[in-house]
């Protein structure tokens, strides 16, 4: 069911997200595919670099946030799809077996001019295992405005 | 080679890649299973009238060939030493669908260089990256951080 619309996601709005499991068998297959680095791999060579044990590569760690979002908001919201993303940082390596979860504020919203159907919404996410923060992501969504008259 | 070695304003093609639509869903199905990427019916009548690939997707192909690059020059003096370790990246926009068949160009610019104060030892490189497509129009853009040992002093 669609319940989530432009209008509920007001500036400083809090959006909890998660629990993701990270697998061994998801990292290497990854990056496999698309950043064949040692130190996403291969045990041996990750404990020798200087992120010290197998990590995922950062792409990955975007393509599960984006996994994470679409089970706890795309699916429920009047996506739009998005523009584009201001801001990624990598903090810490994401490891095997760390659990994951995700938390947004949105930090602006506003209704497009030309557009008036749709609202711009940027959220900051914040990636966290369960000791620290991982990653950052600065996104920009848009969602359809249920009501354009009232907005 | 090293930081201080790294010109500005260099343009590297990395190499091209087509996008088929299997392709597409597998790695949407997994990663981004929004109906406009993973079911053609379901596209055909969303606002972009036909599945695309994830902008993830189409980001990670860039990781890809940015790999596959460095491999075939492995051993030059132009490779970087040390391994290729980002802090992030920056200003990443989705400008145009990608579809299936297409198949976009990549390139990466030498931007930018910062010197680090807290890390004498290491230094950041910015470049400009770009997927391209047959017409010449510009699918993605952003700007990449990597970051590159010093030449070691004396």
């Amino acid at each position: 069911m669609i319940d989530v619309y432009f209008e509920n996601l007001p500036v400083g709005h809090v959006i909890e997200l998660g629990q993701h499991r990270v697998t061994r068998e998801a990292i290497i297959e990854f990056a496999t595919e698309f950043d064949p680095q040692p130190h996403h791999l291969d045990d041996e060579a990750a404990n020798a670099s200087i992120l010290k044990g197998l990590s995922a590569s950062g792409w990955h760690t975007c393509a599960i946030m984006m996994r994470m979002l679409c089970d706890g908001l795309v699916h429920r919201a009047a996506s739009m799809g998005s523009p584009g993303i201001d801001e990624v940082r990598w903090m810490k390596p994401v490891r095997p077996d760390d659990l994951l979860t995700m938390r947004g504020e949105v930090k602006s919203a506003r209704v497009s001019k030309s557009r008036p159907e749709m609202g711009i919404v940027d959220i900051e996410w914040s990636l966290f295992n369960e000791r620290e923060q991982v990653a950052l992501m600065r996104a920009t969504g848009l969602y359809q405005v249920k009501n354009p008259e009232a907005a | 080679m090293y930081f201080e070695d790294v010109e500005l304003g260099v343009t590297r093609q990395l190499g091209s890649y087509t996008f088929t639509e299997e392709d597409m869903i597998r790695f949407s199905l997994k990663y981004d299973p929004q109906p406009f990427h993973i079911d053609p019916v379901a596209a055909k009548n969303s606002f972009y009238g036909g599945i695309i690939a994830s902008g993830w997707h189409v980001a990670s192909v860039w990781m890809k060939l940015v790999i596959a690059d460095g491999q075939r020059r492995a051993g030059n003096a132009e490779t970087r030493k040390g391994g290729g370790v980002s802090p992030g990246f920056l200003n990443l926009r989705w400008i145009k669908p990608t579809r299936p068949g297409m198949t976009l160009h990549y390139d990466t610019t030498t931007h930018e260089k910062i010197e680090l104060k807290s890390r004498p030892d290491l230094g950041l490189i910015r470049t400009l990256n770009l997927a391209v497509d047959d017409d010449g129009e510009t699918v993605m853009s952003f700007t990449g951080q990597g970051f590159w040992p010093r030449r070691p002093k004396g």
